[in-house]
């Protein structure tokens, strides 16, 4: 299999699949089961002797220059390959700002001369990898958290749901948390240490319980080093004591129900109700969770005890009859589970300029196409999204 | 410029590696490992160890044989004293390669997906076949034996049992994910335990092995040292190779290496008065000719370079100060957009006076390094001369309009004689002379206030 493998490589060079992520990035290779790396959306900045981010930016200039750097960083230092006429897989978000897409073609297109770009987004890549005719893809990145619901390879637009509840959020409020009980002011590196290594997502029962006047026993706290703050000897200014209570709580934030329908289980419901009658049902047993954001331990049994506790209350419990919810568990970490969609999307022959296997991949365009049009496809804009027999077509007013 | 990637080695054993072979082994070194826990590099360390003798051992030769203490290895990091050991890796009987590797724990599905979607990508491509055959299926003007007997290729194929059979048992043989009632909750002493801070795993620590991703201590393995790459250079507008570095990865010589350092003559500021609105100022110059052939100079306002003559292509290149670092840095932001408009060039407000004469300069002599007597010259304008370098007094104007503390800039032209050395084909060799243009910006730091 190795041999045949290699002579398949020779033949056609292997397309890489680029997931640019807010916090972390994940790189590789189409075809394998894991990125090559998971780094830091960061580079070193000789101007600003510090790392400078990928997604700090003020205007199209600056992103451009980001984005030469990162990308030179990461095919010069981790995946060690030439970027010149290789196709990219580029997983992104439904959600991505125009903007971004424009600027990253264009770098790909004009400084790394790659000769396809395939832009698929995470949605339908999730749910690429389970093989399952729908799924309800609830993706937990760094900002955001997103539902899609995917039938038969295709997003439902009309039922996408978005909302501010990352993991940075829970990184927030783990900061106000500690802040409360008299930490000193952490750097984001060490806040997020801190939530992996401790921070967990309570039980349903035990987060009303802390809600109420009765707090429950909280669970065990954590005196967790500074590096480098050790210096008074004895004091216990060298360590920061998470209490039991911000590892319990700091995740509250993704679940609290604020009236807007933007905690977790309002979004994945709100999702299924705007969603085709008959498929509702398929939806329920389809539930994918992944996301950097999923890795937090329990969060997958919360959201399942939310999800059957809002069923039972208004608006969904009058609208929605679902008996059964059931949850996928994808063939791949959390955080690289669109990741490896995108990786077998392009390794089953679906790379740039070419269909894609599931639902026809319509937006993935070669680099010729691209410097003469010199724009994307999108699903926004109505040049694309216009039905070939839609009547403004034949007056050529599109 | 486009870097490429030249050459792989390892960083730690500099060996090379071809680039195949780097492939297969996903760019990974087979005898370097990196420490999972702090990422420095982790050595082999040798023990004695004495060979339990078994139990039901038989004969005496195999007694005195199994005395002999053997030597057996492990993985240890000198900076944070993990070991191979901690995580119960066997020791190894040799001292390099032959550490226990890991498959991935997800491998096995991710393949069977692969290859389902590359049986849907063949059914697909064989469906637009078929129906692009359809459509342009010729009617010939007799009746052909299929339209009798109703026997269509398909068919035909299908009685045969050919046809895509492969593609259609890998489309059935697939099973398509289950999804479950029940989660993984929490475990039942998640709130009675205490945390150990050290049995867990940082995000760096998880995100060095991505397709693991250990949660505790106890799962880091070694990590397989990444690969460097040595990265060659070549001209986005001609393909050619500007730097190429040579294959050993010890050495840190080019093989190529052609940077306009060694072709373009350095401008180097001596001093400079203070820059006041609407006054006269006088600016000091270095300027040395890098070649080994005589090169005549002469100063020009800054303009546009006047179309090349023979049609042939010149490039001119800006830079500010000849500094290597810079000019390559500069460059890589210029060539981003090849085909759009460059960088707008920075006001000038302060204009050179430049002399019309011509300036020779010698050709770059290392034995005249040493001479130190530089000749003066009885010039207005050249202060003194040495061996392949001149010293220029230039007189400065400076704009009325200037305000006082803006960036004091100036430009002008430099036009220069070029031989060009390097053998180019029998017919072309009429044509080595050439006369380049570079304009070149001087950032005199700012302009002072009028009254001083």
């Amino acid at each position: 299999m190795a041999l045949y493998e290699g002579i398949a490589l020779i033949q056609e060079k292997q397309a890489v699949v680029l997931d640019l992520g807010s916090e972390y990035t994940k790189f590789g290779f189409t075809g394998e089961a894991a990125p090559r790396c998971i780094v830091r959306s960061e580079f070193w900045s000789p101007g600003l002797r510090g790392y400078k981010r990928v997604f700090d930016y003020k205007d199209d200039e600056e992103l451009y220059d980001n984005l030469v750097h990162m990308l030179h960083l990461l095919y010069f230092r981790h995946v060690l390959v030439n970027p010149k006429e290789r196709r990219v897989v580029v997983v992104e978000s439904l959600l991505t700002p125009t903007r971004f897409r424009e600027t990253l073609a264009k770098v790909l297109f004009t400084h790394y001369e790659v000769s396809g770009v395939a832009w698929a987004d995470s949605g339908r890549l999730c749910a690429l990898t389970l093989g399952a005719p729908a799924a309800l893809v609830l993706e937990v990145g760094a900002r955001e958290a997103e539902v899609c619901a995917v039938i038969h390879g295709c997003v439902v637009l009309r039922s996408l749901q978005a909302a501010p509840r990352g993991a940075l959020r829970v990184r927030t409020e783990l900061a106000r948390l500690l802040a409360e009980d008299g930490a000193p002011a952490l750097t984001d590196h060490v806040l997020e240490d801190i939530m992996v290594k401790t921070c967990l997502v309570t039980t349903r029962e035990r987060a009303q319980q802390w809600a109420s006047d009765s707090p429950p026993t909280p669970a065990k706290s954590v005196r967790y080093p500074l590096a480098g703050a050790g210096r008074g000897r004895g004091g216990p200014g060298g360590a920061v004591t998470v209490e039991g209570r911000a590892r319990e709580l700091s995740a509250e934030p993704l679940f609290a129900e604020d009236g807007e329908y933007c905690s977790l289980q309002d979004l994945l419901l709100q999702c299924i109700m705007q969603s085709p009658i008959d498929c509702r049902r398929a939806l329920a047993e389809n539930i994918l969770v992944c996301g950097g954001g999923a890795a937090l331990p329990g969060l997958r049994s919360r959201l399942r005890e939310e999800l059957a506790h809002a069923l039972t209350e208004p608006p969904y419990c009058d609208r929605l009859h679902l008996t059964s919810l059931k949850f996928h568990s994808a063939p791949a970490h959390a955080n690289s589970v669109a990741w490896l969609g995108g990786a077998a999307a392009g390794g089953g022959g679906a790379g740039a300029g070419r269909r894609g296997p599931a639902g026809g991949d319509a937006r993935a365009g070669g680099r010729d196409a691209w410097l003469r049009a010199r724009r994307l496809k999108d699903w926004v804009c109505l040049l694309d999204n216009t039905p070939p027999d839609h009547p403004a077509r034949e007056h050529h007013l599109i | 410029m486009i870097p490429q990637v030249d050459s792989h080695y390892c960083a730690n054993c500099l060996e090379n590696m071809p680039s195949s072979e780097a492939r297969l082994k996903k760019n990974r070194c087979s005898s370097c490992f990196d420490c999972p826990s702090c990422f420095h590099t982790l050595s082999t360390r040798a023990t004695l160890a004495q060979p339990r003798p078994a139990p039901e051992a038989g004969g005496g030769d195999a007694k005195v044989e199994n005395k002999q203490p053997k030597k057996m290895y492990y993985l240890s990091c000198f900076n944070c004293r993990w070991t191979s050991r901690d995580v119960g890796i066997p020791d190894q009987p040799v001292a390099s390669g032959g550490w226990p590797e890991r498959s991935a724990p997800h491998a096995a599905r991710v393949s069977q997906l692969l290859e389902h979607y590359r049986a849907v990508a063949q059914q697909e491509k064989q469906d637009k076949l078929e129906r692009e055959r359809k459509k342009f299926a010729i009617r010939g003007k007799y009746i052909t034996l299929t339209d009798k007997t109703g026997l269509t290729g398909a068919v035909a194929r299908s009685i045969a049992g050919l046809g895509d059979a492969g593609a259609g048992a890998a489309l059935a043989g697939f099973a398509p994910a289950v999804p479950k009632e029940d989660v993984e909750g929490l475990p039942e002493d998640a709130f009675t335990k205490e945390v150990n801070l050290k049995q867990i795993t940082s995000m760096p620590q998880r995100l060095a092995s991505p397709e693991w991703q250990p949660v505790s201590v106890s799962r880091l393995h070694p990590l397989a040292k990444l690969l460097s790459v040595k990265r060659s250079q070549r001209c986005r507008a001609c393909d050619h190779n500007l730097t190429k570095p040579e294959y050993n990865p010890g050495s840190i010589k080019f093989k190529i290496e052609l940077l306009a350092y060694y072709h373009v003559p350095e401008v180097k500021i001596i001093s400079c008065e203070m820059i006041k609105p609407g006054a006269k100022s006088t600016l000091l110059l270095k300027l040395a000719n890098p070649t080994g052939h005589e090169m005549a100079l002469q100063l020009l306002p800054a303009a546009p370079p006047p179309p090349p003559p023979h049609g042939e292509t010149e490039a001119a290149t800006e830079d500010k100060d000849d500094s290597i670092e810079k000019s390559l840095d500069k460059s890589l932001k210029l060539d981003k957009e090849p085909r759009w408009p460059h960088v707008e060039p920075p006001a000038i407000l302060t204009r050179v006076t430049p002399p019309a004469v011509t300036l020779t300069l010698a050709p770059r002599d290392d034995a005249a390094e040493y001479d130190d007597d530089a000749r003066h010259e009885p010039s207005h304008i050249i202060l003194w001369r040495k061996s392949n370098k001149l010293a220029l007094r230039l007189e400065l104007t400076t704009d009325p309009a200037a305000v006082e503390g803006s960036p004091a800039r100036t430009a002008l032209t430099v036009e220069y004689s070029y031989r060009n050395t390097v053998p180019q084909s029998i017919t072309a060799s009429q044509n080595r002379d050439h006369t380049l243009y570079t304009t070149v910006y001087l950032d005199l730091g700012t302009v002072g206030s009028a009254g001083l």
